[in-house]
């Protein structure tokens, strides 16, 4: 137990089979160094079971979780498991969503924990209906935070966050970190997908590392998301028929399966499908003038569609100046997430919900009421050519 | 030139503030290979020291240099087919370092004056600059022939002269003595190109039209070019939050067009008495009137990750080229002058 911190107890009653499957839920749940107390209860005792301190390691968890079975099939009926939780994340969460940044070894577990988690995701990872789909967020941290009033509060909403989370704002750190917390507390409920900006390359350009350096004082918070970056899936399947994915279509790629045969767990290329899918933006094949990836137009779209079952194509990456842009006969949307982009662009953003049934939803709002705590007092002044 | 980036005192303050950024975008894309300019950092102080500026703004200063360097060297040019030397006053010139540029150019000969005008704050640090620099001073001719002149506020060289006024007051009282003295600096017969990049818009209409005025009458029996670079379009959202960001900075823009619409730009050019005008946004220059191969080459020097923004961006800067031509002859001559397309790109993308 961590002295002082808050505990949240989950207790679940359970018949002696469920055993394994319910420490397996829990130790999915809590994958940060929970201390988990196992108990049985039997003629009115509680027997403790096993206490397990640091799940980081897996074998010893592994270890915990045998002898605790070994224990109930002495003869035990049923069990009452105690999850004791400190609210270590929790707490996490809470600072976070006030925008303070936790500290660096705080930073440096939470990023071994997705990566735990991430590693598990497809590079495609399927997600059930209903779910809310957002696009760029960048930094923009009391805009996600905005975006969350809209939508509802990740995990009483589900969420499906489709890449660019740092750069170019004013609070990546706060704003990656609150999503991976989110991700790390709740794996099922927010499905955090790759962009453009999540690459070692474009953060040394687009302000992520600097503000790395600025808050911590050195560059390990940096490289450590940048680890995390490599897991990161790169696309998502709606019930089957929402397709997701951070900028759009590769010519080398015909089908969702092919996406699924991708090495994606690196730096993200300079070119390739993994590249365009990170890159690429809606309108007629031809090389992008953002210098990676392609631009893609109404037939591909369409047959891509097409051959893949899908009612939709979801992607983000532009910034859309009414929030979303339709396209291609609605085949294709991009979503933007990111109001008055850079505080400089004066666009609405939006979240595209699908309900059970995938019928979409957009919802439009504006950016978060300009004050000391949006834009900080030391910030550097949005660029203009004067 | 660069005193720290403290909220300055006064509104006159901010605008002069305003060359820095000027000043580290030309730098940066020096830096980045999307210009070439080897005064530059002779009038940036540590420049080794300055953080480059995003690949927007690189881009941005890449469109709006080669286009403006074009008008001027099509100017040159045609000055020279007219058998005629040519002027080139440039207000509110900040750091710029055209005059270097050109001077150590093919078509240095074609110039027979340079005029810079600005603040007395800024041609002050400029001319010690000059001063300073060998690389600068060398391009200007004979040590013996730079001189500073009112209490080092302006200097003249042979061809260059830096004069420290503020363009605001009637013209009759500042520039006028100035360049019509027994021996003027200016020539009203010569084929003379004003060039203003992001000036006009700091002052009312009606004192940048009185200049613009003052200009085209001095120059009534001669040919009248005029280059205007700057923002507009403020009522549209972009605009809206441009004008509150700057009114931070304590920057006004009280002579920026508000409309959107870049077809208005020419108007008031026409009004003052110019035989044309014509206005493009850099959006459009970027897309039809640079060189392909140029494009193609600064695309591969940063990636650049929101086009649409870019987009969002250069459609709020507007060069605006106007001529004033006396003569029938002279405007068949003059009127090939302008910006023209490179290669012709559908407008759908």
């Amino acid at each position: 137990m961590i002295p002082g911190s808050d505990t949240r107890y989950y207790a679940a009653c359970c018949p002696m089979g469920h055993g394994r499957r319910l420490l397996l839920a829990a130790k999915h749940a809590a994958l940060l160094s929970w201390e988990v107390d196992l108990q049985a209860r039997t003629d009115g005792h509680i027997i403790e079971l096993e206490r397990v301190h640091d799940h980081q390691d897996e074998n010893s968890f592994n270890d915990a979780l045998n002898s605790t079975l070994f224990h109930l099939q002495l003869g035990l009926l049923s069990c009452r498991i105690y999850l004791e939780m400190p609210s270590d994340l929790d707490r996490q969460i809470q600072q976070l969503t006030r925008c303070e940044t936790i500290s660096e070894e705080e930073v440096k577990r939470l990023c071994l924990k997705a990566r735990e988690i991430l590693i598990e995701e497809g590079n495609v990872h399927t997600i059930d209906s209903p779910v809310t789909i957002c696009g760029d967020i960048h930094g923009q941290f009391w805009d996600l935070i905005e975006l969350f009033q809209v939508g509802g509060f990740c995990p009483e909403t589900n969420y499906l966050f489709m890449g660019d989370f740092v750069d170019r704002g004013y609070y990546s750190v706060e704003t990656f970190l609150l999503l991976l917390a989110l991700k790390v507390r709740y794996p099922e409920r927010i499905t955090l997908i790759r962009g453009n900006h999540e690459s070692r390359q474009i953060t040394q350009v687009y302000g992520f590392y600097d503000e790395c350096q600025r808050k911590y004082g050195s560059s390990n918070v940096w490289r450590w998301c940048c680890e995390v970056f490599d897991y990161l899936a790169l696309g998502a399947i709606v019930d089957g028929r929402v397709f997701c994915v951070h900028g759009g279509l590769s010519p080398n790629l015909q089908t969702i399966d092919q996406i699924r045969g991708i090495d994606r767990k690196q730096e993200v290329p300079h070119d390739g499908p993994m590249c365009d899918l990170l890159w690429s933006d809606p309108d007629g094949w031809s090389l992008s003038p953002r210098g990676a990836g392609f631009l893609f137009g109404a037939d591909i779209t369409k047959i891509f569609a097409h051959h893949n079952a899908l009612d939709l194509i979801a992607r983000a990456h532009q910034l859309a100046m009414e929030g979303y842009k339709l396209m291609f006969d609605k085949t294709i949307v991009t979503v933007w997430s990111a109001p008055n982009y850079c505080y400089r662009c004066g666009n609405v953003a939006s979240i595209l919900e699908l309900d059970e049934h995938l019928g979409q939803e957009y919802k439009v709002f504006q950016h978060a009421p300009v004050d000391v705590r949006s834009i900080p007092a030391k910030r550097p002044p949005a660029d203009y050519f004067l | 030139m660069f005193p720290p980036p403290t909220k300055p005192q006064d509104a006159d303050g901010s605008i002069r503030l305003t060359d820095n950024d000027a000043a580290l975008a030309r730098l940066s894309a020096v830096q980045k290979n999307y210009l070439s300019d080897l005064f530059i950092r002779f009038l940036v102080p540590r420049p080794h020291l300055q953080a480059p500026r995003p690949p927007l703004i690189n881009i941005g200063t890449f469109v709006r240099t080669t286009a403006i360097d074009d008008l001027v060297h099509q100017w040159l040019s045609l000055s020279s087919n007219a058998g005629k030397k040519c002027q080139i006053v440039s207000l509110g010139a900040g750091s710029d370092t055209r005059f270097w540029r050109l001077a150590t150019g093919p078509l240095k000969d074609q110039i027979s004056a340079y005029m810079e005008l600005d603040f007395p704050e800024v041609t002050t640090k400029k001319a010690m600059a000059i001063k300073k620099s060998k690389d600068l001073s060398a391009v200007l001719g004979d040590p013996n022939d730079i001189k500073l002149a009112q209490g080092g506020i302006c200097l003249h060289a042979p061809k260059y002269h830096l004069l420290g006024t503020d363009l605001r007051k009637p013209m009759s009282e500042n520039l006028g003595p100035l360049v019509s003295e027994t021996t003027p600096l200016l020539d009203p017969s010569l084929p003379t190109l004003i060039l203003s990049e992001c000036v006009l818009c700091y002052m009312s209409v009606a004192e940048s039209s009185a200049v613009l005025q003052w200009f085209r009458e001095y120059f009534k029996n001669s040919v009248l070019g005029c280059v205007v670079y700057e923002m507009f379009g403020l009522e549209d959202a972009f605009g809206r939050v441009m004008v509150n960001n700057l009114k931070s900075r304590n920057v006004t823009l009280p002579g920026a067009e508000y409309s959107s619409d870049v077809n208005v730009l020419p108007k008031r050019y026409l009004d003052i008495g110019f035989t044309t005008s014509r206005a493009l946004t850099l959006r459009e220059i970027r897309r039809a009137y640079v060189e392909p191969e140029e494009l193609e080459r600064i695309s591969g020097l940063e990636m650049l990750d929101e086009v649409e923004e870019l987009d969002l961006v250069l459609q709020h800067y507007a060069i605006i080229s106007s001529l004033a031509v006396s003569s029938q002859e002279g405007l068949s001559l003059w009127e090939q002058w302008g910006l023209r397309v490179k290669e012709r790109k559908s407008e759908d993308d």
